[in-house]
Parts: C-alpha cells; structure tokens; sequence
C-alpha cells in the first residue's frame, strides 16, 4: 500500500482545479454538511475535499455542458476520421486513398471500421441533439474540414500521415484514437457529479459512461485484429487490454520508421499524470468515511492461477486510467485547426 | 458408545486435508480417535500442502472458508454499491479460474482464446481482490466454495458453454457498472468504477470476437446493434436486474442463492433514480 503518496496526487485534477481555500468555500455557501464542517475543524483534508467535491459542483450544470461539449469536439474528429478513411467525399479523402483500397479489399476489417464509425455518428448526434441542448448549450457547427488526420494541425503533412498509406499504421491510429477516447470520457466522468442530484446529472453521467465503454469495445477490437495481424508484438493482447504504460503500451513492434512525433504522441496517449502503468488508486469507504489507496500490484489476494502472469502486470492491465482535459487536449489539437470561437484547440 | 457398535463401525477415510475441515467430519474423525476406530488417511492428505493445489474454486489449500448463509446490500452507500461489484467479481474469477486450469484448456481454445481467457482470469483476481482490499472489513466473504457445482460443470463442459457462460457474466458485468455509476456519490470512487468498467467492456468485446451470439454478425460482434442502441450507447442494467440474473443463472448454490437481496435500493434524492434498462435478449 502507498504510504508516501500525497493523497492530493490522486484527485482528478479537474477538481483540484475548482477547488477553493476552505475560508472561501464556506463563505461561498458551501453546505454545511456535517462532514464538511467536521473535517474543515479538524483539518482532514481528505474528507474536506471528498465533501468538496460534491459542494463545489453544485453550481455545475456549466462544468457538466462544458464536458459534453468537449465530448462533442472528439466525437467529430474520430467520426471524420473513419469517414475520411472508408469514403471518397471528405476533404483530406485522397490521401487515404491507398489505405481506404487495401480496407475495401478485407471484407472483415472494413465491417469492424464501418461499425465502429455509425457509432461515432451516433454519438455527434446524440451530443448536439439531446445532451448539450439538455444542458442549455448550442453545439457548435463542426466539419470535416476542422480536422487535419495526418496531425499536421492544417497542413496535411503531419506526422501521422503515415495512416493513409499503410493500413497497420493507420491502425495505430485508430487504435490511439480509441483509446484516448476511452481516457478522456474517464477522466471528464467526475464533473458530472453534482451535489444536489439532478435527473439530468444522471442521465448526461449514465450516458457518458455507456458512451465510454462503447469506445473501449471499439479499443479492444482494433487491439485484437492488430495482435493477429503481428502476434509478435507481447505489447499487444488478444484480450484488447492495455498492457505496459507509456508508448510502450501502444505496441508499435509490427511497424517501421515511425516518426519521434508520433512516439511522443504515444507518450502522451498512454502516459500522462495518472500513466496507463498506474496500478495505485483511491478510494473512499462513506461507510467507514475513509480514504486509502491500494497498489493492486503489491495488494494481497493474488494468484496467478498458473498462468504465469506477474501481479504488477496483471494490476496494469486490469484499470484503465484517466486523461485531464489538457492532458487530452495536447494529444488531440494537432488534428484540429485552430479557432478559439468554437473552442477547438 | 458399545464394543458391538464399534466392532460393527467401518475405518474412517481420509482423503484430502479439506475433509478433516468440515464440521461434521471432524467430529467423527475425533470420536473415532476417542473410541479407538480405524482411521486411514490417503496419501493425497499429505500433497494438500503443496502451494499449487488449486481446487476447483481455485482457492489454494488453505482451509475453506466458512459457509455464507446470506448476503444482503445496501446500496445507499458507494460501499454498497462496490459490495454488489464485488459478488460479481468473486463469481468472475472462480469460473475463470477454473477455466484455464482445466486440463483440457489448451486443447479445447487456440493461443488467441487462450490469451484472452488467461488474460481475463488474471484482471477479475486483481479485481476481486482490490475490491476485498478496498472494503476491508465490510468486504464479502468469500463464496466460492458456495458455487453451485452442477451450473459449473455444465458451465465449463465445452469450448461453447465456456464462452456462452463467459459473455452473459461480463455483460451482466459491463450492463451493471454502467447502470450503478450514477449513484455514486463520490468522485474517487466514481473513477474507479469507470476504471474497471472499460477493461470489463474490452473483454467482453473480446469475448464476443471469439464466439459472437448466435444470429450476430462475426465482424462486428464486438460491438452489433442489438447490444448499442442508437445513440450508440452500451447496455446497461439497474442493479436488482443484475442480481436477478445472476441468481436465474443458478451459478451460487441454495440456499446461499435465494439469501442473496438487496435490502435497500438507491436513494432517490441523494443518490438517483432508476433509468430504463437495455440488455440483449441473448448476451
């Protein structure tokens, strides 16, 4: 168990962005929850942020349409992903020209992508249709042409380009989109928490998990068909989990001349303050109204079963980790042109 | 007790460790001693030491745990709610367990299978037991030796049966994750849940990959569109109709089945209401 990890480290890091000094958030009309004020006066710091937590998203519904809006933004640039690379119409089309020929060809890869892209659609829909308004926002008008595949943040000589000219490697972005997806839909999923239960903070958080897992399906497959197209790569598993941390996690062994931006994009997608090897995390026990944190790598109760398998890579594999929105963000914006208006970063 | 009825009185064997553990052997096992009866201990007593003797539950030789006559949840807590997660996980990881120990595991499932369901194994172990670590005191007892022993040998008779059984747990697994998280009330334990969700989802896609549900697609039973709605959105399943389930597969043995409940639903006010289930006909 970790005993010299700041407690501190494992709050989202959205929340500690919204926190405000204790003198404040009384003044502010933080409920004085019997919690609360029991843990401002006796200075536990855990309980006073766990009870925090819930307080300082009481005015949230803004924190809650922000998220879907973001949400908005990366269920675009993965919809018209996938529509750039199986259609002809999109405005970077030609580029994936080669990569769309060598799908068309393989009835069963091009099956899995065609499914995988409706459900994308599905979830622009479902965003700008019924969540965000939900949420009393307007989706902002997004296009294809707001995004730039190749990473080159507009001018189309980024160094995923790759993608459109070798199908594992247009895989492997695929595979990264997915499973920044699955990262970031994790790591926004605590601001939808609100103090005061809302039916609509409940339908937009129930909504944005199932959403969630649908990307780690889409994460698992793509995982799968590229362990069988180089079962080589120990990177990669047939159980479509991510396994390792960092680039390393990414399972690159089946391709060659990959560009140092992209393997810092790898870094970045399965690393970051809360790495894809993490295997420590916190809970709070309401019951008990006590916070810990368990290493599964070094917890008790592990067998491997004969299987071989090691507890620290088992504990990897078996928690997906968040991203922050900045986290995110930094991965993302070299496929999105700029503009501030709509927010795209 | 009279020397006729003990002239009359057969030897008392022995033939595992776990025998001398249970009540009513003991028992007799100490009068037989008392009265001088013949008790003869197999040498399959003496292996029960070795660390590698898993049984079926694939809980080590160690002594088994003591029987569990109810189980009851309050989900108005977070620890309710992980309390629930956690009987799936115990269920989870005794089948698993007991899959790719089989003798046969190697022959029934080629390496892709095989990965998956050792990979599966050893995520549901780490699962259960950070869950056990997690609750502590308030943590289940461990069941697994409550298994109903007829559901799993039927359960683990054939490459199919494993695979059938394996998708309905899972989605019962992903479908209840994704219908609890909305009751719980504090962000660190919302993360976790959202952690665990999405590697629950990545095998089950798996799983689906390598035997989909008859009448889906093979391509895209990863993810087919009897199982994501149209929004695109994946099962989900309020808890009682998870335990339902559960307890319809007739996996937990009676009586320990039927004292499995929920004492106190979700808090509407504090917590949430209920949303509509969307669960597949055939998971």
């Amino acid at each position: 168990m970790e005993t010299n990890k700041p407690i501190l480290d494992g709050i989202d890091p959205e929340i500690m962005d919204r926190l405000v000094s204790r003198r404040e958030a009384i003044r502010k009309g933080a409920a004085a929850s019997t919690m609360l004020t029991w843990g401002l006066s006796l200075g536990s710091v855990p309980v006073a942020l766990a009870a925090l937590s819930k307080d300082v998203f009481g005015q949230a519904p803004a924190d809650i349409l922000d998220a879907l809006q973001f949400a908005f933004i990366l269920e675009n640039l993965e919809n018209e992903f996938y529509k750039t690379v199986l259609t002809t119409t999109n405005p970077q089309s030609a580029l994936f020209t080669t990569v769309r020929t060598a799908i068309l060809a393989n009835a069963n890869l091009l099956a899995a992508l065609q499914q995988i892209q409706t459900h994308e659609q599905q979830h622009v829909n479902f965003l700008k249709n019924t969540a965000i308004p939900l949420f009393g926002g307007t989706a902002p008008t997004i296009t294809a042409n707001d995004f730039d595949f190749t990473g080159g943040n507009g001018t189309g000589t980024g160094p995923f380009a790759a993608a459109g000219t070798n199908v594992d490697f247009l895989l492997l972005a695929t595979q990264a989109f997915e499973d920044t997806g699955v990262r970031a839909y994790k790591g926004q999923a605590g601001r939808f928490l609100l103090a005061t239960n809302t039916r609509n903070a409940d339908v937009a958080l129930e909504a944005a998990l199932r959403i969630h897992s649908v990307e780690a399906r889409h994460a698992a497959k793509i995982r799968r068909v590229r362990k069988a197209r180089n079962t080589g790569d120990t990177a990669l598993r047939f159980s479509g989990y991510v396994r390792g941390t960092g680039a390393a996690a990414a399972g690159t062994a089946g391709l060659t001349g990959v560009p140092a931006e992209v393997t810092a994009a790898l870094n970045l997608i399965y690393g970051g303050a809360s790495p894809e090897g993490n295997t420590s995390h916190i809970v709070f026990n309401d019951v008990a109204n006590a916070q810990a944190t368990i290493d599964a790598a070094t917890m008790s109760g592990w067998t491997d079963g004969g299987t071989g398998e090691t507890q620290a890579e088992a504990a990897r594999m078996a928690f997906d980790e968040p991203l922050t929105k900045q986290e995110v963000i930094d991965i993302v914006k070299g496929f999105i042109k700029d503009d501030a208006t709509r927010g795209l970063p | 007790m009279s020397k006729r009825d003990r002239d009359r009185e057969e030897p008392m064997i022995i033939a595992s460790a776990d025998e001398l553990l249970r009540p009513a052997t003991r028992r007799k096992f100490v009068r037989m001693l008392g009265v001088g009866g013949a008790i003869v201990m197999l040498p399959s007593v003496f292996t029960a030491c070795d660390d590698d003797d898993d049984d079926i539950t694939g809980n080590q030789s160690p002594p088994p745990p003591p029987t569990v006559t109810s189980v009851t949840f309050d989900l108005r807590t977070d620890v309710g709610i992980f309390r629930l997660v956690h009987a799936l996980e115990i269920v989870e990881r005794t089948f698993y367990t007991a899959v790719v120990t089989r003798s046969n595991f190697t022959t029934l499932f080629d390496a892709d299978a095989q990965e998956v369901l050792r990979d599966i194994r050893n995520v549901e172990t780490i699962h259960e037991a950070f869950l056990r670590n997690a609750l502590g005191t308030l943590a289940l007892p461990d069941f697994s030796a409550q298994l109903n022993q007829t559901t799993l040998a039927t359960a683990l008779a054939s490459r199919e049966s494993i695979l059938t059984t394996a998708r309905m747990l899972e989605s019962n697994g992903v479908a209840g994750l994704n219908g609890a998280g909305k009751y719980i009330k504090d962000a660190r334990n919302l993360l976790v849940a959202g952690k665990v969700a999405s590697v629950e989802a990545r095998h089950l896609a798996a799983l689906r990959d390598l035997q989909p549900p008859a009448g889906v697609t093979a391509n895209v039973a990863f993810a087919s569109n009897e199982t994501i709605d149209a929004n695109g959105m994946d099962i989900k399943l309020e808890a009682g109709d998870v335990l339902a389930r559960v307890k319809a597969a007739n996996v937990i043995a009676e009586p320990l089945n039927s004292a499995i409940t929920i004492g106190n639903a979700p808090d509407a006010t504090t917590q949430g209401q209920p949303t509509d289930n969307f669960f597949p006909a055939n998971p």
